[in-house]
């Protein structure tokens, strides 16, 4: 069982996927959300870079171009650290199973890839739990490049790496960027036990790939009943129309 | 036909004998279903034949913007947040409640104010005058209280939407991990409801079961306290 650094028990499951874009990781991570709340479990979720807490100083940051390689990779972990103690911790304490969509190990490729030192990210992030699985989606760079320039319009300042004048083509410029991420997710791998998923399989055979190498994991974990509403709307003859829109009120926030 | 009352000074302008309608309060703990369980109430009341109207707290046109916001700086002090939940209260009241009260709806409300007399008192708010501040408070026609046990609450908040900052007491307990001040601060609200509980009369709902068993006991409820509004079939 993982522990804080104080020696609290952790007894929940942290699950993380990682990848370049376009590797498929978030389908992923949704179907495997899924497929663990459909048969039982209590799961929370945790995205890289979503807490509003420092969502306006990353907007201005990339509006006003005033990020520098140090300055984004220490808001990622403001982020980061926010999001582990607010959402993930308290998850991971209760027993619950954690998904998180990227982990530290998306720093240490990309930070590592705009010049930032790979033992100071590393140490900056020695507060991250270590994760029970971090599968990494595996794909080579012209297969994720057609499948997000046939999903997006257009590329980002710094999403393309354009902060680095690699080129001043933005395409050429993530392709350079993304490529050298790539060559540190494959440093990963070994270091800290990444398990590699080959991401040109079928969706439905990666799922299977997926749902088989978590489940070994799954004892104990706490457990949630799944649409604990069904019972009542059939016996008291319900539709359950409010309770719908509440539902999606939920999930929109 | 409620006759009215208030549970202090009351609200100025306010001088009907009577409302048409009924106030109900459903309140509880955080993460315990109250509002599964009002959305199932509203549709089963509606298909009964009663007019329903919703309200809940920071739910007023006037003040919940404002409140979000002073929830987000972290900064207001707790006389100035049970102030501003007052205002809240007021325009709800004042605004949306008596005129479908007069109107003769049934008014669920999720959340009332002993959710804010419980969060006041386990914040060290004076509680004589945190009760004489919400003095304008209409007595409703019943109070249903959804109880349930810390650890029920627990994979219900995070099947959801996580540990909130206010919800944990993380703005005064003084914890920096979420999950040990999210037990410590709903124990704390358990038993200060308790407390309001013999007070002011809530009826109890055993909220530890199945949605389904919770509904039941709510509606069973409810049905004794709304039913005088139905017509009466008269004889022919």
């Amino acid at each position: 069982m993982a522990t804080l650094a104080d020696g609290t028990p952790l007894p929940g499951k942290l699950f993380i996927v990682e990848g370049i874009d376009g590797s498929g990781k978030s389908t992923q991570l949704d179907l495997l959300r899924k497929w663990l709340i459909a048969t039982g479990y209590c799961v929370a979720f945790s995205e890289w870079n979503s807490s509003p807490l420092v969502r306006d100083t990353t907007k201005r940051g990339k509006k006003k171009k005033l990020l520098t390689p140090t300055t984004f990779s220490l808001l990622h972990a403001v982020d980061f650290a926010h999001r582990l103690q607010q959402q993930m911790i308290p998850a991971l304490r209760a027993g619950a199973i954690v998904l998180a969509d990227r982990y530290a190990y998306t720093a240490f490729v990309r930070d590592v890839a705009r010049g930032v030192d790979p033992a100071w990210v590393r140490e900056v992030y020695a507060f991250a739990v270590v994760p029970t699985v971090a599968l990494y989606f595996r794909v080579p760079l012209d297969e994720s490049l057609r499948r997000i320039v046939t999903g997006r319009p257009k590329v980002k300042f710094y999403e393309a790496g354009l902060d680095l004048g690699l080129s001043d083509d933005p395409y050429e410029s993530y392709r350079i960027f993304q490529a050298r991420i790539l060559r540190e997710y494959d440093r990963l791998v070994d270091e800290f036990g990444l398990h590699v998923i080959d991401a040109t399989l079928p969706i439905v055979d990666q799922q299977e790939i997926v749902r088989a190498v978590v489940e070994p994991h799954l004892e104990g974990a706490l457990r949630a009943e799944p649409n604990p509403w069904r019972s009542v709307l059939s016996t008291e003859h319900l539709s359950g129309h409010y309770l719908d829109s509440l539902l999606q009120q939920v999930a929109r926030s | 036909m409620t006759r009215v009352r208030f549970y202090g000074r009351g609200l100025p302008g306010v001088t009907d004998q009577q409302f048409a309608g009924k106030l109900i309060a459903i309140e509880g703990p955080d993460g315990v279903g109250r509002s599964t369980q009002i959305a199932l109430l509203r549709e089963w009341l509606e298909a009964s034949g009663y007019a329903v109207s919703l309200s809940g707290l920071r739910r007023s046109e006037l003040a919940s913007v404002g409140i979000d916001a002073a929830k987000q700086g972290h900064t207001l002090g707790h006389t100035t947040m049970a102030l501003y939940y007052a205002v809240d209260l007021a325009d709800r009241l004042e605004r949306v409640i008596i005129p479908a009260l007069r109107a003769g709806f049934v008014v669920l409300t999720d959340r009332y104010l002993y959710s804010l007399i419980a969060r006041n008192e386990v914040r060290g708010v004076d509680g004589a005058w945190i009760r004489s501040l919400m003095g304008f408070a209409l007595v409703p026609d019943a109070i249903f209280f959804l109880r349930a046990k810390v650890e029920d609450l627990i994979p219900r908040v995070l099947g959801t939407r996580g540990f909130d900052y206010w919800e944990s007491g993380m703005d005064f307990l003084g914890h920096s991990d979420y999950y040990q001040s999210f037990a410590e601060y709903q124990a704390r609200m358990l038993a200060a409801f308790a407390r309001l509980g013999q007070e002011y009369g809530f009826r109890d709902v055993d909220a530890s079961g199945s949605i389904e068993s919770v509904f039941q006991q709510l509606r069973d409820g409810i049905r004794e306290v709304v039913q005088e509004l139905k017509p009466r079939p008269t004889q022919g």
